[in-house]
């Protein structure tokens, strides 16, 4: 039985792990991320997390430093549009987050790594199935090649 | 559409300068004399390779510098921001000839509260693309077979292009075979879909003028452009008469002519277009890599307008070694709603980076999706930075 532990976690080990970068906003995704750990979800541990207090405070270009550095995707998430604690503020992201998708296309990164989610702070299950269905795809698509190649 | 006019200048020394009839020369001296305007920028020729942007308020000078120079492919629009920079010419009125790329880097500038579009009075030029210089130098060497600094003239007529020597000798070529062959106009020309600046005030140009005569076909777009026009036409410094049915015709045909050829350009210059989404990956990485970080890109760039603090140049550090710098990242995606498509970056590039088509690649698809043009009025603020918007229509 040690064997079957021992010899199960070392090829999960092997197996490559995803990094993934989320921007949570302070009033709903990231405590729908909370809500996700306190219901106990299974969810992969290929998400490190940035909290910001509003998902209208994420320029587009964080976006792209954070695929700079290496992530293999992006998530940008917010309160659903009209709950926005500042009001309006994820309208801008959205309207951002279309840019920010038209550039990824074109740069040549695959959409998957790249994803706008609405998350309420009591929607723990969509959080955990976002981070799942991401980890998959990306898993699919493999490393940034941003992080494999022409480094120098 | 607005009122379209046959007009020449009545002054016999400015009609002689002039390439047409005179009348945007006589227009500008017009306004100066009779204080409609407190300055203008005009190119002042140095040679045929290359002009100098000027700010005068001297009639005289405006008349020596009549005359189309095709070869100094400038962009007015950050003479105009700089002009404005200085306390002392806060509210002045400007006017200045303004190619489309002019006129819309301008109108994007007052977007961004750089200058009011109300100050400056732009006398719109037909235009069908310009020349590098080092790019006509090469050609009268190898085509014309000539010295390039012996050249005093270059005229652009009828699809040709017509090199002049000191001793009155005339040479020409196509402008289809010297394109063919790698020369001729610039790449941001030649894939150029405004060639008539309906953005401006006046536009003016010779297409539609009938064969023979010396006069430059105007259309009044705007009240700044009917005050520019009455006040010269007032004052007897032009005459004009009314534009015929047959001339309107021809512009316009000229014009589609050249917007279809534009396109086609476009799909043939467009190399990116073929590749799989790993060569586009490959493509920008190994051309951006390039970039030694001048700047000098951003500083001519006609619409921008973020100054000292712009996050392209705060945000990129030289010692972050990532493979695409955050420099032409953001410049890029900030571009993706406002590029003009003018060249400038490309021409200043100094390793020489296809500026031109990476931007366009980029913004060409955005602006597409948004169905919004820049530059063309300063009611329609850029897409970016607005907060409710038009994916209303498309979500």
């Amino acid at each position: 039985m040690l064997a079957a532990v021992n010899s199960s976690g070392k090829a999960e080990a092997e197996e490559w792990q995803p990094k993934i970068l989320a921007f949570c906003c302070n009033w709903c995704s990231y405590a729908g991320a909370d809500a996700a750990g306190l219901e106990r979800r299974q969810t992969p541990p290929t998400i490190r997390v940035i909290r910001v207090m509003c998902s209208g405070r994420i320029d587009p270009a964080f976006a792209l430093m954070g695929f700079l550095e290496g992530a293999d995707a992006v998530l940008i998430t917010g309160c659903h549009i009209g709950d926005c604690h500042y009001v309006d503020a994820n309208y801008k992201t959205r309207n951002r987050f279309e840019f920010l998708k038209e550039f990824v296309d074109e740069l040549g990164l695959e959409p998957e790594r790249l994803r706008l989610q609405w998350i309420s702070a009591s929607e723990g299950a969509i959080f955990a199935d976002m981070v799942r269905e991401v980890t998959e795809n990306v898993k699919k698509v493999g490393p940034s090649p941003f992080r494999k190649s022409w480094k120098k | 559409m607005g009122a379209c006019y046959l007009a020449w200048a009545t002054d016999e020394k400015i009609r002689d300068r002039a390439a047409n009839g005179g009348f945007v020369t006589a227009v500008l001296v017009a306004a100066l004399e009779k204080d409609l305007l407190d300055a203008v920028i005009v190119v002042k020729k140095e040679d045929v390779y290359e002009g100098i942007p000027t700010v005068t308020s001297d009639p005289e000078t405006v008349v020596k510098c009549a005359g189309s120079l095709h070869a100094a492919p400038i962009n007015l629009t950050r003479f105009v921001v700089e002009f404005y920079k200085d306390e002392r010419n806060k509210g002045k009125k400007i006017g200045l000839p303004a190619k489309p790329c002019d006129a819309r880097g301008i109108i994007e500038q007052a977007k961004r509260q750089q200058l009011d579009i109300n100050d400056v009075y732009l006398v719109g030029l037909n235009c069908g693309g310009t020349l590098h210089p080092l790019g006509l130098r090469e050609a009268a060497a190898e085509i014309y077979g000539i010295d390039p600094d012996a050249v005093v003239k270059e005229e652009i007529k009828a699809g040709k292009l017509f090199l002049s020597l000191q001793s009155g000798e005339e040479r020409e070529c196509k402008m289809d075979e010297l394109e063919e062959r790698g020369y001729g106009r610039r790449d941001s020309c030649k894939m150029c879909t405004s060639k008539i600046p309906t953005m401006a005030d006046l536009a003016c140009g010779n297409w539609g003028v009938p064969d023979g005569e010396k006069a430059t076909f105007v259309e009044v777009l705007t009240e700044k452009g009917e005050a520019l026009f009455r006040n010269a036409l007032e004052n007897g410094y032009i005459e004009v008469k009314e534009a015929p049915e047959e001339s309107l015709e021809v512009r316009e045909r000229i014009k589609n002519a050249m917007v279809k050829r534009a396109e086609e350009w476009w799909q043939k210059l467009d190399v990116v277009r073929e590749f799989t989404r790993d060569e586009r990956l490959k493509f920008y990485v190994e051309t951006l890599k390039l970039c030694i970080h001048c700047g000098a890109c951003r500083i001519v760039c006609p619409v921008c307008a973020c100054g000292d603090a712009a996050k392209c140049v705060s945000m990129h550090d030289e010692r972050d070694d990532y493979v695409i710098s955050m420099y032409n990242m953001i410049r890029l995606l900030h571009l993706m709603d406002s590029c003009i498509g003018c060249g400038q970056c490309e021409d200043v590039c100094p390793v020489d980076i296809p500026l031109t088509l990476i931007h366009r690649r980029f913004a060409e698809r955005m602006q597409r999706k948004l169905n919004y043009t820049p530059g063309m009025s300063v009611e329609e603020k850029p897409p970016f930075y607005e907060a409710e918007l038009r994916w209303h229509d498309i979500l």
